[in-house]
């Protein structure tokens, strides 16, 4: 189930100086934009002493773990500083475990495996994210209730094995994200009172 | 259950915190407890679902018990009998993590500018320059500990070197002796007993035995409990809660070289409660 592309985060979620907080099939994921705007899927756990780096800073170029200061550069997680060594150059294994990311769709998508499919290809529609719906059910009890409708796209994240996100996009104006938000939610209250 | 473990006398309560002739509840190694205190400090203790008496010593101001059959009594601590400390019991917090990840933090000199800035540590003084690491049957001893600190303790008027040394003498309890303010020839001593409530959730009773005639007892217990609150959100963020013991579990700088000898330890003695063995 995890080797195929999912939506973690909108993009805008990724906000300058932010560190953002998620989770795909259980496994907690720490999302940062570096201030060149490349956007950073890490595994949510420095490699010293396995602190959340959701609790940490980003630096703009590194992110700074909040327990012993160490920092990981953008991109590649390496270990780049360690303040309790100054003159100390940190081993090439020494990294944050990073995740594939590709920002499409003003969505953030990632991979926890080889992916064996791409992302789906939604033409060159302009579309626009709506804001995610988190739902207190399973993946597969969101998938059966989804509406299609022309113009709306939706995908799901599996956060854990009884927890989902719903990224929508809209490409149709006649339809205002307002309508979609409560369309959508509406859809979760239903999934969620009908939960056993 | 881990039969180490449950042979250890494990710290269950502050005595002071005990109400005489009232019931206690708590809970030590997934065990429900009942603690009892009757005038002249004598305190009773036996498992909620039991009532069978287990073995009891109030020592260092705390209450200490056994699910199991100490081989040995309780470590010494022959500062708390000097006359002139004062001996606070400086707070009993529930923190969600295991009882090792707790020690550990005790014992690390490499967190101080980041998570105690502006009283144990502040950049640029982020080097932990080498230290000695020794251990044995009895337990780990690091010396020769060196860190530049803005406000050593309550009653540090300014920043200075300070020098430690870290104890180990149980698997959930670690001492600290760091340089004194008052006398430059005696160190203000603090302690950290750690209650193993379950594998991933502690309480941390601390004591201080410092060397200080100004403070009053609420300052100094004060001045731990900001210091603890700092460490508190650290420990609840720590994946995985258990303690890796695997060498390789985990990464290692130079300044890990307490941490290192701490889980050799562990490993050594055979602990595994609140641990992933390697």
């Amino acid at each position: 189930m995890t080797s195929s592309w999912y939506p973690v985060a909108s993009g805008a979620d990724l906000v300058s100086r932010h560190v953002f907080h998620t989770a795909l099939d259980g496994q907690e994921l720490a999302l940062w934009r570096d201030d060149a705007g490349l956007a950073n899927v890490w595994e949510n756990r420095c490699p010293h002493r396995g602190v959340r780096l959701t609790i940490g800073t980003n630096l703009g170029t590194e992110l700074r773990c909040q327990y012993h200061g160490w920092r990981f550069a953008s991109g590649s997680g390496q270990c780049a500083s360690i303040p309790a060594h100054p003159g100390f150059v940190p081993s090439q294994g020494l990294r944050v475990k990073t995740y594939p990311c590709i920002e499409r769709y003003g969505l953030v998508w990632t991979s926890l495996g080889e992916a064996e499919m791409d992302i789906p290809d939604l033409g060159a529609a302009a579309w626009r994210p709506l804001r995610a719906i988190f739902v207190e059910a399973p993946r597969a009890t969101v998938a059966a209730q989804l509406p299609e409708q022309g113009g709306l796209a939706l995908f799901l994240q599996p956060v854990s094995e009884t927890q989902t996100v719903i990224h929508g996009l809209s490409a149709d104006p006649s339809f205002s994200p307002r309508q979609h938000d409560e369309a959508l939610t509406r859809l979760r209250d239903r999934i969620e009172s009908a939960a056993p | 259950m881990d039969q180490v473990a449950l042979d250890e006398w494990h710290v269950v309560a502050a005595l002071e915190s005990l109400p005489v002739g009232q019931e206690v509840a708590t809970r030590l190694l997934d065990t429900d407890l009942t603690l009892m205190r009757s005038p002249g400090d004598i305190v009773a203790a036996w498992p909620a679902a039991s009532g069978k008496a287990l073995p009891v010593c109030v020592r260092y101001g705390h209450v200490w018990t056994s699910l199991g059959m100490p081989a040995k009594p309780l470590f010494d601590l022959p500062e708390f009998a000097e006359p002139d400390r004062r001996n606070v019991m400086a707070g009993s917090v529930a923190v969600h993590v295991s009882p090792p990840r707790a020690v550990e933090n005790f014992l690390d000199l490499g967190h101080f500018a980041f998570v105690h800035d502006g009283y144990l540590g502040a950049e640029p003084h982020t080097e932990i320059k080498p230290y000695t690491v020794t251990s044995d049957e009895n337990g780990v001893l690091a010396t020769g500990c060196r860190a530049y600190q803005p406000r050593a303790s309550l009653i540090a008027e300014e920043g200075f070197e300070v020098e430690y040394v870290y104890r180990v003498p149980h698997p959930y309890c670690a001492i600290l002796y760091k340089s004194s303010v008052l006398d430059e020839n005696r160190r203000d001593v603090i302690a950290i007993f750690v209650q193993p409530v379950e594998e991933e959730r502690i309480v941390a009773h601390m004591l201080a035995s410092v060397l200080d005639d100004v403070s009053s007892d609420d300052a100094i217990r004060n001045f731990q409990l900001l210091i603890f609150a700092q460490d508190k959100p650290i420990l609840e963020n720590q994946i995985p809660k258990r303690l890796p013991l695997h060498p390789r579990a985990e990464a290692w700088a130079p300044a890990d070289a307490g941490s290192a000898a701490y889980r050799r330890w562990l490993s050594s003695r055979g602990v595994r409660y609140g641990t992933i063995p390697a």
